[in-house]
């Protein structure tokens, strides 16, 4: 953990400053800091990484105004212990209420599970849900057979996880979900 | 090793098994994946200071995924002529960048804009967990776009000031 703040330092002053002519071998050595097998990203085991491939095959000199959306400290808006401790209880709230939600709803084919902290909900024939932490981003990501991948971000003000770009709330949006999959309406919150 | 990986594990279901959907080994990477894997198209890299090209840069090493994808961009239609990208990820990051590049060339940029994720994922049926690299894809493009546009901006602010260099 206390790794990766100069790793990030590194990656910030990489991408603003063009790198000297002799870079390969500190920026292989960089690029083989970032092959370590992160603890929140879900269904990737240690060796795919090492053989994931990477098609840079020479340095990222990359003018500043490309960017999509502006790079966020993410360190500065929650710590980490903070954040495993909301998403950790958000999610673990989730799974118990959605187990209980299974015996009601008696779906063929509704299964929860949790495992490598992720979480997910099988609902048969209409598909999957997937939850997991994305620890660096302090976000909780979903992937919805409705709504596809979302990125939710703790709002400190409203006290929930909201996707920025469509404003939804986690919580609401499982709720309206599962009630249009399951036809059984759930309070999740 | 993974396309070792992947070859063996084709050539078990292709022996033992009538070809059906995913069904039977839900975590198997789709054919359309490993093609991208194994032939990618469209790998490389414009110059990045080229007034027609547009580079969008999405993701973080952090994240596990980094997508640079760019587009050139033809001066008097304004349509994408080229594109490639340079991913840094997992087979599906690569394989949804990798589709993202073939599906803008010819685009007009505004058409480019409306193709989605979920298109990216049905094409190469992504599993519910790689979803957000097809997000990232799209948002790639998006970038990429939105870059494009800048420079044309000023471009023709440019030209239409003095001789005065911006930027």
């Amino acid at each position: 953990m206390a790794s990766r703040l100069p790793l990030l330092r590194r990656i910030s002053k990489l991408l603003k400053a063009p790198p000297p002519a002799p870079l390969r071998s500190s920026r292989r050595s960089l690029a083989l800091r970032f092959l370590r097998p992160q603890a929140s990203t879900p269904d990737v085991s240690p060796w795919s990484f090492a053989s994931a491939r990477s098609f840079c095959s020479g340095p990222l000199n990359l003018p500043q105004d490309s960017q999509g959306p502006a790079p966020i400290d993410y360190r500065s808006v929650l710590s980490e212990d903070e954040f495993h401790g909301l998403a950790n209880s958000t999610i673990h709230d989730l799974q118990e209420k959605l187990e209980e939600y299974g015996d009601v709803v008696e779906f063929d084919g509704f299964d929860v599970d949790y495992g490598n902290e992720v979480l997910t909900l099988k609902l048969g024939a209409l598909g999957t849900y997937v939850m997991n932490k994305q620890t660096p981003n302090r976000q909780i990501w979903l992937s919805s057979p409705i709504s596809g991948p979302s990125r939710f971000d703790w709002d400190h003000n409203a006290q929930a996880w909201v996707y920025r770009r469509t404003k939804a709330n986690l919580l609401k949006l499982l709720e309206s979900e599962l009630e249009q999959l399951c036809g059984k309406p759930v309070n999740l919150s | 090793m993974l396309r070792l990986m992947a070859k063996r594990l084709l050539g078990t279901a292709s022996r033992d098994i009538p070809s059906r959907p995913l069904q039977i080994l839900p975590r198997l990477y789709h054919e359309n994946v490993i093609d991208h894997y194994n032939n990618p198209r469209n790998v490389g890299s414009f110059d990045k200071n080229d007034p027609n090209v547009g580079t969008g840069l999405v993701g973080a090493p952090a994240c596990g995924d980094v997508m640079k994808l760019q587009i050139k961009i033809d001066e008097e239609s304004g349509k994408i002529v080229d594109a490639c990208f340079k991913t840094f990820g997992c087979g599906s990051a690569i394989a949804s960048s990798s589709v993202a590049t073939e599906w803008v060339k010819g685009k007009s940029m505004d058409e480019v804009l409306t193709i989605k994720n979920t298109e990216i994922a049905k094409h190469l049926s992504l599993p519910p967990v790689k979803l957000h690299c097809s997000m990232l894809a799209e948002d790639a493009i998006k970038a990429a776009v939105k870059d494009a546009e800048a420079k044309r901006a000023k471009m023709n602010g440019t030209l239409k000031g003095a001789d005065v260099k911006s930027g």
